[in-house]
């Protein structure tokens, strides 16, 4: 299945965050949604698995506007890995997966096989199978959030909603996730911080700058020194990873771009030494 | 550095989370309920044997002439009432509580959180001391008053804590809290205009909770209300599951969280209300089951839920025998016995989330 974002308008808080954004997640393709702090991409993402709804424009699931589907019927094809991290009540790793079949389940319906085997397999397929009777709240955060993406495979979606999924995680766990989705080859649609683990992972990205998309397209053609300077306010180069041979973005971590922004943080710098911080290593 | 792996496997295995098969726990508890009812109708002032008991209770249901010279009376118009409604009461309790602490998201709630139980007693201190409740008896005049103050804190509480039409957690807290406040801040002024010792004894001993008035009238409503709950909400047990995890993550999961929310909180205000109504406000039982049923089963409601239930009926009918018997000069009134248990049970529970981290 694929998703059409056309239009899209969406009010947070009394504020419209994202303003005309249009974009496309290609069936069985890894789309990647960047951008700056606040350029929408949460918003927006929040908009496809129906947590908020756009206040002008569409979602289309298929060719088919979201709002004419029901929240149940659009759960069985759309599942979420949202930012938020989990829960203080006593429930067991099997417990937050099972909770994947929520939408396919009548009230009062228990579970049957087909269940069972859809929430061992998720389990096995991020590694925890042997994990199934922990306490959630026990995990590290790289369990805790396989766990959660075993929970979005146990619904059997046909599309991934996943928001900064590699938050918080380590590199190593970070690679580990970013490798089951790729290994998924569902259509998937994903925000991310990190602009290299994008230009590895997505077939394409859509670029978001002040709720509206401003450059789409196969990441090499997307990520280029212009749009780190106009979009990120830094200054990079991207070169062939020597390894891999995707795009590699190069930053300059000691200058953002502009004259007026190094200005600033030059000031900065100088006043911030203070003596408590040696300690610390 | 030992030391530290040995913490380290420890925690392991505290971890794990060992949870009881539900079943099983439902059908220990439930034998127990059976035995603790005929205890409760059994023993008092006059000790009556079980077999005489439930010879009454058979007599009764099917329609036979009561016995003269039995205990028939004192069984099927004192005891069976007041230990059924000490059970109804209980397991209303028990589903309130599981479902607030999904309402709010927060194991540690209670359904008096959300200030329902304030208006409920200042509507019954008003009419026992404004003298609308017959001498202070627990009679459906005064119930009423109490569920009238309830449902008008459940307006009031709405008003103040819906944006957008739904209910973040934090804000129906505080709103529920403020307004709770302000109420018991009404009812402490109205004690203090209590007339004489008789009415502020009546005061205390509902703001307290008591089962004292019962009897079949005053049966009809819960016996209606606490079923009819337990159906609504096991029917939604999987949508209660999701709330846990996250408003977003409900949403992702087809569950409509607004209006989930909106209905949960009507739900809930209301069987406190009827709750409320009946028995005063009883201290902590909504608090504790939830959270033991939990330490036992595991967070699931399907499991929770009617668990809960007879778990709070079972500890209600349980504390009521110790109320009527303790002393031989007068009655204590339930919450008395419900805070001295309930009390430590909390620390410890705190203690144990504290000791588990994260």
């Amino acid at each position: 299945m694929r998703i059409d974002i056309e239009d899209l308008n969406v009010a947070y808080a009394g504020r419209t965050v994202v303003a005309g954004a249009r974009l496309v997640a290609a069936e069985g393709e890894i789309t990647g949604l960047v951008g700056p702090n606040g350029s929408g991409k949460s918003t927006l993402l929040r908009t496809v698995y129906r947590h908020l709804k756009p206040t002008a424009g569409r979602v289309l699931l298929d060719g088919r506007d979201l709002r004419e589907v029901s929240p149940v019927q659009s759960a069985r094809h759309v599942a979420a890995l949202p930012q938020e991290r989990g829960s203080d009540f006593e429930l067991t790793v099997r417990e937050v997966v099972a909770m994947g079949r929520t939408p396919y389940k009548r009230a009062f319906a228990g579970e049957d096989a087909t269940d069972r085997d859809l929430v061992a397999g998720a389990l096995s397929g991020v590694g925890m199978e042997g994990h199934a009777g922990r306490r959630f709240t026990a995990l590290s955060g790289g369990e805790r959030q396989r766990v959660l993406l075993a929970r979005a495979f146990a619904q059997d979606p046909d599309v991934l909603v996943l928001d900064e999924p590699t938050n918080h995680l380590d590199i190593r766990h970070q690679v580990e996730l970013l490798t089951l989705l790729r290994a998924q080859r569902r259509t998937t649609l994903v925000s991310l911080h990190d602009l290299n683990a994008a230009a590895s992972v997505c077939d394409r990205l859509h670029v978001l700058h002040g709720g509206a998309v401003v450059a789409s397209g196969r990441p090499r053609d997307v990520l280029t020194t212009e749009l780190m300077a106009q979009v990120f306010g830094v200054r990079a180069v991207v070169v062939d990873h020597p390894l891999t041979g995707d795009p590699l973005i190069a930053f300059d971590h000691r200058d953002p771009a502009g004259a007026e922004a190094a200005v600033v943080s030059g000031t900065g710098r100088g006043s911030h030494s203070a003596p408590g911080h040696g300690s610390e290593g | 550095m030992a030391s530290t792996l040995l913490r380290g496997k420890v925690t392991d295995a505290a971890a794990d989370a060992r949870s009881l098969p539900a079943g099983p726990v439902a059908l220990v508890l439930g034998v127990t309920l059976v035995v603790a009812l005929t205890a409760a109708v059994a023993w008092g002032s006059t000790s009556i044997p079980p077999g005489e008991v439930w010879g009454v209770v058979w007599r009764r249901l099917s329609g036979e002439a009561p016995r003269p010279g039995t205990n028939d009376l004192i069984v099927w118009q004192l005891r069976v009432p007041r230990a059924l409604l000490a059970a109804l009461v209980g397991a209303g309790l028990g589903l309130v509580g599981t479902a607030v602490q999904a309402l709010v998201r927060n194991p540690l709630a209670d359904p008096y959180l959300l200030g329902i139980s304030n208006g409920a007693s200042l509507g019954a201190v008003a009419a026992i001391v404004l003298g609308l409740g017959a001498g202070g008896a627990l009679g459906l005049g005064l119930s009423g008053a109490a569920f009238a103050g309830a449902l008008a804190t459940f307006a009031l509480v709405w008003a103040v804590a819906r944006r957008g039409g739904g209910f973040a957690p934090l804000r129906l807290v505080l709103a529920g809290v403020a307004i709770g406040q302000f109420l018991s801040g009404f009812t402490s002024y109205l004690v203090l205009q209590a007339g004489d010792e008789q009415q502020t004894h009546s005061v205390l001993f509902w703001l307290m909770g008591s089962l004292s008035g019962a009897n079949w009238e005053l049966l009809a409503v819960p016996a209606v209300a606490v079923p009819v709950a337990l159906l609504w909400l096991q029917a939604r047990a999987r949508g209660l599951n999701a709330l846990l995890m996250g408003d977003e993550t409900a949403a992702g999961l087809g569950v409509d969280v607004t209006r989930l929310r909106r209905e949960l909180f009507t739900v809930t205000s209301v069987l406190t209300g009827v709750l409320v109504a009946v028995s005063g406000a009883i201290a902590f039982v909504a608090l504790m089951v939830p959270h033991v049923c939990r330490l036992v089963l595991g967070g699931d409601h399907r499991r929770l839920l009617p668990v809960s239930a007879l778990f709070g009926a079972l500890l209600l009918v349980v504390v009521d025998i110790v109320c009527r018997t303790a002393m031989d000069t007068q009655e204590l009134p339930v919450g008395v016995i419900t805070s001295l248990i309930g009390a430590p049970a909390l620390l410890y529970l705190l203690d144990r989330r504290l000791g588990s981290g994260s």
